[in-house]
């Protein structure tokens, strides 16, 4: 019992990052309609902006973690200038931004290899970890009630962001037409700016919990195929979708690390992944898709 | 020949036959793949056990191979050949990293993450060139055949292919079976050759280099895909001195390519010497101005 609660607090904190992640992906997918495989680049980028303004700062998270969501925004921005603008300007084929984001992970992944090393760097220990006693029941870390709450913060100001907000009505139109909303005034590439930054802000804080997890090294962004499956499993381009399939990804690759064999985590997880696509390929919360002719 | 230029162009005909059946895939189907490294996997343990465990000659093994992985994506291809678009993508980056993993985890029976060492070298030139000229030839004729239009008609308009009478699911998941096919036996030529092989050489990187090679080429161009091939092949041995720049110079040809032309190399024309004559003659322009988009 006592491990059964401490598994499922671990595994909702775990999915409470996948979510910060997924939720990005999800919102760059349901405006451009293509998969951002340099979303894993955003994350790796935060972690390295927290790791060397922490060194330089003394040690003060609020600061170097601002410095470190602000920074990956705004390179999220600057990547889908430099990357994806001149494509979607020219062509309407998607394939083309899928293939430049992939292009663009492997650059980004290696310019970290190339400048700082491929060496694993543990950030300071401005995050407790020591652990607490969760209402008597469990016993868990304070890093993952942390992580859990976090999460949550931010993806309660990101909802209160999209409906409360003149750009997040923006945001919601786009995402069932971007050329009509385009027609009806909206200013589509600042639009698509700044889902960039929203999406690289919250990468950038999914990156900053996850390098403290895992350890900090280039080919961190890989966690994001976990986040993808997330998406795709609660229905990509939904928002409340991508979060619930990241708490259950969490849940299923905890309990089965807590109760199998943590070898078989990953094989779970890509199993429930072909299992839902199987079963309900547009996704639990997907729109069912029509096609139009 | 010097041994490393054997080599070069052994692994040259190996990465041409996995790039002929992604090309098939995503070039002439239109299916977007970011898991054919698994097949390739297969393909490579397959003869590994056959050829070490159960002593069979190399040559029944490498078929074995070539149908075992042809088998799974078939298996696979029937349900998820139904979605369109990214969600094929996304699942093909699941079943990629699901076959590695259990290959893996797959005790004394795959050795593990360990690797499976000793292998018959068995690939040499002639027979992997002599693989590459037969399977190059057959996936000509495929292309060209009515096979061959069925899966330009899914491509370009699976919704008019299906109102003209084609089983466009059943098309897409023969050209999925038929690239699970060539990518084993190029899986299986390259354990022959390396005489090493481990999971973590099949893993997702891999299966972005085979797409990359293929829209570097052009999609829907076979020779295109050839050329892309020996071209990144060539660029990762050229920048072998400087090994640490050499994915990040990998990464940004993949970026430029696709900001500055992203029809690829050829476009969709095959490296004839009609097209070669054209490219000097006004008669392309106008052609390619009246061509359009590839439709994809």
């Amino acid at each position: 019992m006592d491990t059964l609660v401490q598994q499922i607090i671990n595994g909702l904190s775990l999915g409470s990052v996948y979510a910060l992640i997924a939720v990005g992906y999800s919102l760059v997918y349901s405006i451009l309609l293509f998969s951002n495989f340099s979303h894993g680049g955003f994350i790796v980028i935060g972690g390295y902006i927290c790791y060397y303004t922490l060194a330089a700062m003394g040690n003060n998270i609020w600061l170097s973690g601002f410095t470190a969501v602000m920074g990956a925004g705004l390179i999220a921005v600057l990547v889908e200038f430099l990357a994806y603008k001149p494509i979607r300007e020219r062509t309407s084929i998607t394939l083309y931004l899928l293939i430049a984001s992939m292009g663009m992970s492997i650059v980004i992944e290696n310019i970290f290899v190339v400048t700082v090393g491929g060496r694993f760097r543990a950030l300071p220990p401005v995050i407790p970890t020591n652990p607490v006693n969760f209402f008597g029941l469990a016993t868990t870390s304070a890093f993952d009630l942390l992580s859990l709450v976090t999460a949550i913060v931010f993806l309660a100001a990101l909802q209160l962001f999209l409906t409360k907000t003149k750009w997040g009505l923006a945001i919601r139109a786009a995402s069932y037409d971007l050329r009509t909303s385009g027609l009806m005034g909206v200013n589509v590439n600042r639009l698509i700016s700044i889902v960039f930054f929203v999406a690289g802000f919250l990468a950038a804080v999914g990156g900053i919990f996850l390098s403290v997890r895992y350890t900090l090294f280039p080919q961190l962004g890989g966690i994001t195929i976990k986040a993808f499956v997330a998406a795709v499993i609660g229905g990509l381009g939904s928002l409340p979708g991508a979060v619930l399939g990241s708490l259950i990804l969490g849940l299923a690759e905890m309990l089965t690390a807590g109760f199998i064999s943590s070898q078989l985590r990953d094989i779970v997880v890509f199993g429930m992944l072909i299992a839902t696509l199987l079963w309900r390929p547009s996704g639990l919360l997907g729109k069912q898709i029509s096609e139009k002719v | 020949m010097s041994g490393y230029v054997e080599g070069i162009i052994i692994l040259l005909c190996v990465n041409g036959i996995a790039a002929l059946g992604v090309c098939l895939l995503t070039g002439f189907t239109g299916i977007f793949s970011l898991g054919h490294a698994g097949y390739m996997a297969i393909g490579a343990y397959t003869t590994a056990i056959m050829t070490l465990r159960y002593g069979i000659h190399w040559l029944p093994a490498v078929l074995a191979g070539g149908l075992i992985a042809m088998t799974v994506s078939y298996l696979i291809g029937v349900p998820t050949l139904k979605l369109m678009g990214d969600y094929y993508a996304i699942a093909s980056i699941g079943l990629g990293e699901a076959i590695r993993l259990v290959l893996e985890n797959g005790g004394n029976f795959t050795r593990g993450a360990r690797g499976y060492p000793g292998i018959e070298n068995f690939t040499t030139l002639p027979i992997a060139g002599g693989f590459f000229l037969v399977m190059a030839v057959l996936m000509f004729f495929l292309v060209r055949s009515n096979f061959g239009r069925a899966f330009k008609a899914c491509r370009d308009d699976y919704i008019a292919a299906s109102l003209l009478g084609f089983n466009t699911a059943r098309y897409r998941v023969f050209s999925l079976a038929i690239s699970g096919f060539y990518c084993g036996v190029a899986g299986a030529l390259m354990a022959g050759f390396l005489t090493f092989i481990q999971p973590v050489m099949f893993d997702s990187g891999k299966s972005t280099e085979l797409v990359a090679v293929v829209v570097f080429g052009g999609l829907g161009s076979l020779s295109g895909s050839l050329l892309g091939t020996m071209v990144l092949t060539l660029v990762t041995e050229l920048f072998r001195p400087i090994s640490q720049y050499r994915m990040l110079i990998y990464g940004i040809i993949l970026v430029i390519i696709m900001v500055a032309r992203p029809e690829g190399i050829m476009g969709q024309h095959e490296l004839s010497p009609r097209y070669i004559k054209s490219l000097f003659s006004r008669k392309h322009r106008t052609a390619k101005a009246t061509e359009g988009g590839s439709g994809l």
